[in-house]
């Protein structure tokens, strides 16, 4: 479970000579993802969604507003949240010159796991994502859907109740992303809390159970996919998307 | 433990990475000390001037000076004929030099005149200059000989024109040249130190935050200070192990020098070699922070390699900066790494005596300096800045 409220945050401009001469990344976001869902945070791009991200995955601090996960406070209980959450940024990040298998051992080392425990789970990730043949090789010639598998498997290896997705399904072709979405549906169902972060509408109202539509750094709107269409009149999400940030359609 | 982990995952990584490989085992262990240490024997020899050895001389017109040339040939000089065109000769290199008797050597010679020679030479070439200056030194000495002849003929005592005796006693334990040579080993080790650790740092810092697989790390249940600290350790192993095949190499090399170009305190053989380093080995801890901090703070690999890459000046700035100055009381150059070690190396090699001083001093501002460093770098990672 995730909540966050009132986030905010703002940067020193880049190359600014004073200090004082700040952007607004994210402004005021408050919202909630379920366990057991998965939770759409929609938004245009440079809207604040990985400010948002980063801040619940404990990266950077937030500099006013609160959030928790599963009750643990982002900032004052960094290692607690850090163990039950699983992050995926929006390229995969892995190392090129280590094989799938030593990129998620790498991690599951890191987050504590011995070695009989990473081997088994490494079983468990490899048949469940299915990477069976690539797993020994490096990842320098992997595509992008093996990229996304290895950058997920790292995410789930230490089994996290909070799975953070940012932007997952970019550069992945179609049958790569029925996949993931097949995956995050399962993982859901398993019980984990799922937030996702994206700017294809297709993508969000495909997958989402609940849905945060975020711009100019601040959340227009959340509600179900149902309760957006009500609230802002519209059935197509594009056209409900264009009105809840202001736009006229 | 989760430092250790963040280590052998980068020294694994990098071991498969050429670039870092290649600086780290071959460059500085092998190809710095063969480049510059082979450069500088090749140069020491045609410096200096074996008058033992025998060698030829070529001379147009030898005939007219048949005594000279019984005195080149008493003095391992062996005396041939000159090509036709001595100028070409030499200029084209046929010939090193050419010794031209004059026509009025022998008159001017027995009228007590001033008996003219010619030599050419071709200064551009190094052997010929070499061969030059032996047969100067070789026909003054010629001079003299004649000079005190002539005097003594005409009831002089010859020493009526050595107003002087001077006497030049060299005080150095090495001359000239050792200075040079015994700075070769710290200039050696550090920079191929540096270089070992350069590539690695670079890559699992700045290089990381370019490929963007920080981001993902830095969720995890990990303290940023461990990771510093194991980026830091594998940077620290590549250095050592560059250091070490280093020193090996250049315990190697000076096994080849001819003993007789060192001088004569100079010493490099094996427990020589060992001190030195140990006494260097702080610098392993210092550069591998200079290299972890530096490219902490860099955004690109590139941006890295530019800052890191001008800082490669600083090791070398001793080994330049020392053949000018001398610093006569080194107790004040004592806490600065580099400096320090470079001194203190060389005073190792010329077998000097290392006061204990020197070495607590030495080794407290390094690894002080280490601390420091380190310190900055858990700063930066601890920072929103480094995932910006």
């Amino acid at each position: 479970m995730i909540i966050a409220e009132g986030l905010h945050k703002s940067f020193t401009k880049p190359g600014a000579s004073n200090k004082e001469d700040k952007v607004v990344a994210v402004n005021n976001v408050s919202f909630s993802a379920r366990d057991g869902e998965v939770t759409g945070l929609l938004g245009p791009n440079g809207a604040g969604k990985s400010t948002t991200l980063r801040m619940l995955a404990t990266l950077i601090k937030p500099d006013a507003g609160n959030a928790t996960i599963d009750g643990h406070h982002v900032v004052d209980d960094v290692f607690t949240v850090r163990n039950q959450l699983g992050f995926m940024p929006h390229n995969a990040g892995i190392y090129p010159r280590l094989t799938a298998r030593e990129n998620i051992t790498y991690y599951a080392r890191l987050c504590g796991l011995n070695k009989k425990a990473t081997t088994r789970r490494l079983d468990e990730l490899i048949e469940q994502l299915e990477m069976q043949g690539f797993i020994d090789r490096r990842a320098l010639g992997y595509s992008q859907g093996q990229k996304t598998k290895v950058a997920l498997a790292r995410a789930l290896v230490h089994q996290p109740q909070t799975i953070m997705l940012d932007e997952p399904t970019n550069g992945l072709d179609v049958m790569a992303t029925r996949g993931l979405r097949e995956i995050i549906r399962e993982l859901a169902k398993q019980g984990h809390c799922i937030l996702f972060s994206s700017h294809i509408m297709q993508e969000v109202a495909a997958l989402c159970d609940h849905i945060a539509i975020i711009s100019d750094g601040t959340i227009a709107i959340a509600d179900s996919l149902e309760g957006i269409h009500r609230r802002t009149g519209e059935s197509d999400l594009e056209d409900a998307f264009v009105r809840a940030i202001g736009e006229q359609p | 433990m989760k430092a250790f982990t963040v280590m052998i995952k980068e020294i694994i990584d990098n071991l498969r990475d050429r670039q870092t490989v290649f600086y780290a085992l071959l460059f500085g262990p092998v190809l710095l000390p063969l480049l510059i240490g082979g450069s500088i024997v090749a140069s020491l020899k045609q410096l200096s001037i074996d008058f033992d050895v025998v060698t030829t001389v070529a001379v147009e017109n030898r005939s007219s000076a048949p005594q000279l040339m019984e005195f080149l040939y008493s003095n391992n000089v062996d005396v041939v004929d000159a090509p036709d065109n001595p100028e070409q000769a030499v200029r084209r290199g046929d010939v090193d030099v050419v010794l031209k008797v004059m026509p009025a050597f022998g008159d001017n010679l027995r009228a007590g005149q001033p008996a003219p020679l010619t030599l050419f030479v071709n200064e551009a070439d190094k052997e010929s200059g070499k061969q030059a200056r032996k047969i100067r030194a070789l026909l003054s000495v010629y001079e003299r000989t004649l000079n005190n002849l002539r005097m003594q003929h005409r009831g002089m005592d010859p020493n009526i024109f050595n107003t002087l005796d001077i006497t030049q006693q060299d005080v150095s334990q090495d001359g000239a040249g050792g200075q040079l040579l015994a700075s070769l080993l710290p200039f050696l080790l550090i920079v191929s130190m540096v270089m070992g650790g350069f590539y690695l740092a670079i890559d699992t810092t700045a290089g990381e935050r370019e490929r963007q697989s920080l981001e993902p790390l830095l969720t995890l249940p990990l303290r940023r200070r461990d990771l510093v600290l194991g980026k830091f350790g594998a940077t620290f192993c590549f250095v050592l192990l560059s250091g070490l095949l280093t020193a090996i190499s250049v315990f190697l090399l000076f096994k080849l020098f001819p003993t007789d170009l060192l001088g004569s305190n100079m010493r490099f053989d094996g427990i020589t070699i060992t001190k030195a380093f140990l006494l260097a080995s702080p610098l392993l801890v210092f550069i591998s922070a200079v290299l972890i901090a530096v490219s902490a703070f860099t955004r690109s690999t590139k941006e890295a390699q530019t800052y890191l890459g001008l800082l490669m000046v600083i090791p070398m700035a001793p080994f330049f900066a020392l053949q000018f100055i001398t610093i006569r009381n080194a107790v004040y150059s004592m806490p600065f790494p580099m400096l320090s070690q470079y001194q203190l190396l060389e005073r190792v090699v010329l077998g000097d005596a290392i006061p204990a001083l020197f070495i607590v001093l030495s080794v407290v501002g390094t690894l002080a300096s280490a601390g420091l460093l380190l310190w900055l770098a858990f700063g930066l990672y601890s920072k929103d800045r480094i995932l910006m």
